[in-house]
């Protein structure tokens, strides 16, 4: 049964074992591998219909309303100025909240990044659970932790800082025990040889190894971040987000272009910042 | 055949790369070419299938004369038939060895079917002898990048060799080998030359190579040729004249306690 | 070089690197306590402790009718819509990366127009993903379709920026040996720049996906389909085993991805 299915791919993709036999002039025999590629596009193919169908993507529907989408962003393009002094408390808000929240999700990474390095923790369960805790902190989107922090919390920026932090801790965690694991070890041995105590061998053999990296992984974290905390405030969390969500509901374009500006400025200000800082690093 | 009759090169930005050469090959000769870098060597190499362009005098491969008329599709015809490979073998990695070395059909097919990746038997059967000669059919199915330096450099041979050609010019094929597989690559290079009868120019800067593999030598100076003739007449003072200097160790690949030197 | 008598001499020239350390040090530590000044801590009241009590028992309590059944409001039926959501949405943002991409590689197009490339990728990317999802459904109507178009847009940015790097990196050897075959020039665009760019392009495409899926999960909020839209109103009215359906559906299918994602990449990277 499976192989008459085997076969019967093998022929409906032109790849039968004939045509794939070869016989050079010296005698010698070649068997091509059967080729995965037509299976694959076959298979991307079928999903993407299934997707079609389910999303209601209709081509024809967007060329001929895509002016709408272009009408907005004309609309745009005639910034109210004067909204600024009404956005400039809130855009501050949101730096101060991503920041912060880069800060502790970055301190709290350091212990569990060793403690998830293969190369340092030798313990099997240890390793295991908290890789798994780890990827299942990764899976909620940063919006749904400020969505259950704001009712905990209450609405504002709190909530946003802590939910942030959870999720650069988060990415921040893995980031940084790949990178440990792939430090050189010997220096640490070679230090507690020489009769340190174990802190002394980390301190002087491990930290400046991973210090420069995990410093970068902050600052591209805290970079990041800025874009989503920009959103937070659609669920109550705090920031910009929350100009964004009534401006747009009363659909004063003009003021969200004065919001989607400033925020441009910023995102621009500190990843080029950032980006000069960890070129420097490494 | 290829001769060279009072060719000249002068470089778009001022350089006189070669001066007044006149050389005649004839088919199934093992060619090094030898000199200083920045003597010429490449530029020579680079002339015979229009990588670089003839600015005096005559070239004429094959009865085809080379020059700027030589152009398109007449030039990409002519190109068909004479194999290049080069010191960094200029494969694509991450694709298996035996589509690179297919690439090299694509010039023959359709523009369909050389769109679409459509080879034929006879091509893949081609691919698959070509890398048989140079002695690496096993790896047909490996992903290039995964291969030795030798090996890759034995796929872009298997490479030109699939081309059909009349001609192999290779520029510095083994410079960046380690001297063990230089040996062997330039091996296949031998053999290839001696059994398909296929004309191999290759220019070289280790002296010990170009004369233990060739059978003529022409050592390249300033530009002009300055010596043409069988690898066995190559003595240590025509080298000094060559080089300009006594030979160093960097100019031979076998260093003197390899016992496999000059 | 200069010559050193000393170890004494020796460590009169060693590097000064307390002030780059102090500096940063000062910054991190100013900024954070600006920060602070403003961020004030709440105090937990008893409806805040109720809240994070009903999450924890609503997680092993979900609303098993929602999560294993299939239905559009079942959470079944609502992870599919969003996975479909982030493939279509990779998809298309994969697509319309590719112009951009080769705008803004320099070795292209050259400093000019790569800096306008660039310039136009980084405004796209500042627009916040809700904003964008706003204004397609005024192209589309409220929906996944407008979700998948949202996605695509927001995924331009990042999309563009990973092909540039491997369109920098093309080794125009390849093409030079093409040309020595007497290729022509779209068959070396096909043998020559194709294929050493394919593998990058499906990587950094299933990168995206995996992502999107995670973003496509709360497009639902501004009603650009998928589960968000559940997941949110079961929140905020405090329907917290509906919200812990919802929530489970997100962990499983985001982990399988990301499970299934890291392996083909691993896979693309290294060679079968």
């Amino acid at each position: 049964m499976v192989n008459k299915l085997k076969l019967w791919i093998e022929k409906a993709t032109f790849q039968t074992q004939d045509s794939r036999q070869f016989y050079l002039s010296n005698g010698k025999e070649v068997k091509q591998p059967y080729s995965y590629t037509p299976l694959i596009i076959f298979a991307l193919l079928v999903v993407s219909a299934f997707a079609w169908n389910v999303t209601n993507v209709n081509l024809i529907r967007m060329f001929l309303r895509i002016e709408n989408f272009f009408n907005v962003l004309l609309r745009m393009a005639e910034p109210r100025w004067s909204y600024f002094d009404r956005a400039l408390g809130p855009m501050i808000d949101t730096i101060q909240m991503s920041f912060l929240g880069s800060l502790i999700g970055a301190l709290l990474a350091l212990p569990v990044a060793f403690l998830s390095a293969n190369n340092i923790t030798k313990n099997k369960a240890v390793l295991s659970s908290t890789r798994f805790s780890l990827s299942l902190v990764r899976t909620l989107p940063v919006l749904v932790y400020a969505a259950i922090l704001s009712l905990v919390f209450g609405f504002g920026v709190f909530a946003g800082t802590v939910a942030i932090a959870i999720f650069t801790f988060g990415i921040l965690s893995k980031m940084l025990y790949e990178n440990i694991e792939t430090i050189d070890l010997s220096a640490y041995i070679a230090i507690e040889a020489t009769g340190a105590t174990k802190s002394r061998a980390f301190l002087t053999a491990i930290v400046p190894q991973i210090l420069p990296s995990y410093l970068s992984f902050s600052l591209y974290s805290f970079e990041i971040n800025i874009r989503y905390a920009a959103i937070l405030g659609y669920v109550g969390a705090g920031g910009i987000g929350l100009l964004f969500d009534d401006r747009m509901a009363w659909r004063r374009y003009d003021d969200v272009a004065v919001l989607i500006i400033m925020l441009f400025v910023v995102v621009f200000t500190i990843e080029s910042l950032s980006r000069y800082l960890r070129r420097r690093l490494t | 055949m290829i001769q060279f009759k009072n060719v000249g090169k002068t470089y778009p930005n001022g350089v006189e790369a070669l001066k007044n050469v006149s050389l005649e090959i004839k088919q199934g000769e093992f060619v090094a070419v030898i000199g200083l870098s920045g003597a010429g060597k490449s530029t020579l190499v680079k002339l015979v299938n229009k990588m670089h362009e003839v600015t005096l005098g005559d070239l004429v491969v094959n009865g085809i004369t080379v020059d700027s008329t030589l152009k398109g599709k007449e030039l990409r015809k002519f190109r068909r038939k004479i194999g290049m490979v080069f010191q960094s073998f200029n494969l694509i990695g991450r694709t298996s060895v035996i589509k690179n070395v297919l690439a090299a059909r694509v010039a023959d097919m359709s523009l369909m079917q050389s769109l679409l990746g459509l080879y034929t038997k006879e091509d893949r059967l081609l691919a698959l002898e070509a890398l048989d000669k140079v002695g690496i059919l096993e790896k047909a199915y490996s992903r290039a990048d995964q291969l030795s330096g030798g090996q890759q450099q034995r796929v872009a041979l298997a490479r030109t060799l699939a081309q059909n050609p009349d001609i192999i010019l290779a520029d510095e094929p083994v410079a960046s080998l380690d001297p063990i597989t230089a040996n062997q690559v330039m091996k296949d290079f031998e053999r290839i030359n001696k059994e398909l009868n296929i004309t191999v120019i290759a220019n070289m800067h280790h002296v010990d190579m170009a004369l233990k593999y060739a059978n003529r030598v022409i050592g390249i100076r300033g530009g002009e040729v300055i010596f043409d003739g069988p690898s066995k007449e190559v003595n240590e003072a025509l080298l000094k004249d060559i080089y300009g200097r006594e030979i160093t160790d960097e100019d031979i690949m076998f260093k003197p306690e390899d016992n496999e030197g000059l | 070089m200069q010559k050193v008598n000393t170890p004494l001499e020796m460590l009169a020239q060693a590097p000064k690197r307390w002030l780059p350390i102090t500096l940063a040090f000062v910054t991190i530590l100013g900024m954070s306590i600006w920060s602070l000044s403003v961020i004030r801590v709440p105090e937990i009241n008893d409806s805040g402790l109720v809240i994070v009590g009903s999450i924890i028992r609503s997680f092993a309590n979900p609303n098993w009718d929602w999560l294993l059944s299939w239905g559009p409001s079942s959470i079944p039926y609502q992870m599919y819509e969003t996975v479909a959501i982030a493939f279509l949405g990779t998809f298309f943002g994969a697509i319309m990366a590719i112009p951009m991409a080769f705008l803004s590689a320099r070795n292209i197009t050259g400093r000019f127009y790569s800096f306008i490339g660039i310039v136009a990728v980084t405004m796209i990317r500042t627009f916040p993903v809700f904003i964008l999802g706003l204004m397609f459904i005024r192209v589309t109507g409220p929906g996944p379709f407008a979700g998948v178009m949202t996605i695509s847009v927001a995924s331009i940015g990042m999309m563009t920026k990973l092909y540039v790097e491997s369109i920098e990196d093309i080794d125009k050897g390849v093409l030079e040996a093409l040309d020595a075959t007497g290729a022509t020039t779209l068959q070396k665009i096909r043998y020559g720049i194709i294929p050493q760019l394919s593998a990058n392009f499906i990587s950094n495409s299933i990168y995206r996906f995996e992502i999107n899926v995670r973003n496509a999960t709360i497009l639902g909020l501004v009603g650009a389909g998928g589960i968000g839209f559940t997941l949110i109103s079961a929140m905020s009215a405090y329907r917290w085993n509906d919200a812990a359906a919802a929530l489970w559906g997100i962990i499983i299918v985001v982990l399988f991805i990301e499970y299934f994602s890291t392996r083909i990449r691993k896979k693309i990277a290294s060679g079968e």
